[in-house]
């Protein structure tokens, strides 16, 4: 892809492929709450003591149950807001320690797609508006070159720039929307891409199609995503590595075979199974009916390990210390935070017993 | 249509008919809204089109009644056309009326903008301070404005001005804090956004029909504090005509001549009506969106 302007040809940041572009390292956010007296105060643990690295050319998938942290997580990437300890490192460099112009400068190669596709596009501004605003805010190249590179990034993400740039965000459909989101994320020729829930509010033929878009785009433009999502196998589908996120805290990660095929810790297991399969018929005799009950307040995290309130193997050690990441069978890629991970080999499940 | 099968379809004439009819600027747009053209028209460009008797220093007979010949509201106590100094008079009230509109949206509108936007103790103290002047009521803050400053036009939408402003600022704040948190406004900070692109070109052009429609609402409330001030010679003095202080000066003679009183008294009610049809007209195709 040719480069108008003086923008750079590739990120300043960008790594060799397999080296760390990204790390997070201790991540801790927390929200101070008011009852509604607002005499007692509270803190929302919405992350706690969360650590993971994304290398460059890979996808990292975040699943995790609604309110487990997620985007929270993402925002303090961003430091939007800032997270309250912890290091955000963007090949080498500490997000969390830069202020004012440096941040805003490191923060070009860290771009966002949002979960809402209209949400995040201002209503009474033009798609070529929309795309060019990263472009303007950072003073890329001259008036025409930004336009230039507007229709480059439109065509890119499959949109013709003469028909579309000129909309409104109401004149398009959802799918259109969020390919101006992603226009409008990678106008900067950003090295990582942070999609938060990026397809859970389209539709599946449309998904997909987002979903070929962004595989496209980290072949042709050497991109690394962290794919933030609710959706098992959605996040199967598009990830190198999985990282599980429970009540703010890191349960497991590895990469996406070994987690999906041997999942160690008992959250992992719960998720998994509450996939439905995709023959009824075939899952039926499934024991494993997913995880149980509502997750605990973040105001009021469990001690020790917080699954531990839902956990069928728990036990006292789980409420005394909170478990720390460990490798799973030797794996140094795969870890996981359990006092009492899952068996290598998962017991064999009872033989089916074949019907008439 | 065939008897006992319903028609499920809507017609296409009667569908393009619906459409015509929900496009069309409504009725309640139209009439108030053009009133307040003529009536701008009127007063301040009939005087340079058509030679007219001036507002004051006339030398006419005094007390004609309505409907004279050459004079259609008659003449006043002291000699001068009553429709003269109607139509000069109008100029005050739509001077007053806009300017401290305008002055308020502008002024009020990025005051709150700014307040909601910096959040924390900027907003608390510059709100807590706005919170004394509409702790007032608007005429006791412009009267004791207007007390201290000149006796002019000018003067009396500054005094006004003091509520107008607070007032908007309010609006505008409330209006930045349902905006401020929209994805949007995360996703242009996000893309590199300081705060202000933020405020110019995102904040501002989604709370400015807002802003605006309630300042339209607001242009009557001014108007009768104009000619309160002016009835209680605080605001433009005599003999120069606003339509407060004919009031004021007509109340002299009710008994013998009420038509000083209701001629400026009509007119000031149709306009402020005309404003608050058109506000409210406005209002509700922006509550529509």
């Amino acid at each position: 892809m040719t480069v108008t302007g003086p923008a750079p040809a590739r990120s300043p940041v960008a790594t060799a492929p397999g080296e760390v572009l990204l790390a997070a390292r201790h991540l801790v956010q927390e929200f101070p709450v008011r009852d509604r007296s607002g005499l007692r105060s509270a803190v929302v643990h919405a992350v706690s003591d969360v650590s993971f690295e994304v290398r460059a050319g890979e996808t990292l998938g975040i699943v995790g149950e609604t309110g487990s942290g997620k985007s929270t997580l993402a925002r303090a990437l961003f430091q939007a807001p800032r997270p309250k300890s912890g290091e955000v490192l963007l090949a080498g460099q500490d997000l969390v320690r830069l202020r004012g112009k440096a941040l805003l400068g490191a923060r070009r190669h860290l771009q966002m797609v949002f979960q809402d596709p209209f949400g995040s596009l201002d209503p009474r501004w033009r798609v070529s508006d929309l795309v060019e605003e990263p472009l303007a805010c950072y003073r890329v190249g001259s008036k025409g070159e930004r336009r230039r590179r507007v229709a480059e990034v439109l065509e890119l993400v499959g949109l013709d720039p003469g028909v579309f740039g000129g909309r409104k965000p109401r004149q398009l459909s959802g799918g259109q929307a969020q390919r101006v989101a992603i226009a409008r994320a990678l106008a900067l020729e950003p090295a990582l891409v942070v999609c938060d829930e990026a397809v859970s509010s389209l539709d599946v033929l449309v998904q997909a199609q987002v979903l070929n878009l962004f595989e496209d785009l980290r072949e042709r433009l050497g991109l690394s995503y962290l794919f933030i999502a609710h959706d098992l196998s959605l996040v199967k589908q598009v990830s190198d590595r999985v990282a599980v996120l429970y009540l703010g805290r890191l349960c497991e990660v590895g990469p996406a075979a070994a987690v999906y095929g041997r999942p160690a810790h008992p959250y992992t297991e719960g998720l998994l199974a509450s996939i439905p399969p995709p023959d009824p018929d075939a899952g039926r005799s499934r024991t494993v009916v997913g995880v149980q009950g509502e997750p605990p307040s973040p105001i009021d995290p469990p001690s020790g390990c917080r699954f531990r309130t839902r956990c069928p193997r728990a036990e006292a050690r789980c409420a005394a210390e909170p478990p720390e990441l460990a490798a799973v069978d030797g794996d140094p890629d795969h870890q996981v935070a359990c006092h009492f991970p899952l068996p290598a080999v998962p017991p064999p499940s009872t033989p089916v017993p074949s019907g008439p | 249509m065939a008897a006992g099968a319903p028609e499920l379809a809507v017609p296409v004439a009667a569908r393009e008919r619906a459409v015509r009819r929900h496009r069309r600027v409504p009725l309640e747009l139209v009439l108030p809204g053009g009133f307040l053209v003529v009536l701008t028209a009127a007063c301040f460009l009939w005087p340079l089109v058509r030679s007219m008797p001036g507002p004051i220093n006339g030398n006419f007979i005094p007390d004609l009644p309505a409907l004279s010949p050459g004079h259609l509201f008659g003449t006043d106590p002291i000699g001068n056309d009553v429709f003269a100094r109607i139509l000069y008079g109008g100029r005050v009230s739509l001077e007053v009326g806009l300017g401290v509109s305008f002055l308020g949206t502008v002024v009020g509108g990025a005051i709150g903008a700014y307040a909601a936007f910096k959040g924390g103790i900027v907003q608390a103290v510059i709100m807590r301070v706005l919170d004394v002047f509409l702790a007032f009521p608007a005429l006791v803050i412009a009267l004791v404005v207007a007390d201290n400053l000149g006796k002019n036009e000018l003067d009396v939408i500054w005094a006004i001005s003091f509520f107008s402003i607070p007032a908007n600022a309010r609006i505008a704040r409330a209006a930045t804090l349902r905006q401020i948190n929209q994805p949007f406004m995360v996703a242009a900070r996000l893309g590199g956004a300081r705060d202000g692109w933020m405020l110019a070109r995102h904040v501002a052009p989604n709370i400015g029909p807002q802003l605006l429609t309630f300042s339209l609402l607001g242009v009557p409330v001014v108007i009768l504090i104009e000619a309160a001030l002016d009835f209680l010679s605080l605001g433009v003095p005599p003999p120069n005509p606003s339509w407060g202080n004919m009031i004021s000066t007509g109340y002299q003679y009710l008994s013998s001549d009420p038509a000083l009183v209701i001629i400026p008294g009509a007119f000031l009610l149709v306009t402020v009506m005309c404003f608050n049809l058109v506000g409210d007209a406005l209002r509700a195709r922006w509550d529509l969106q």
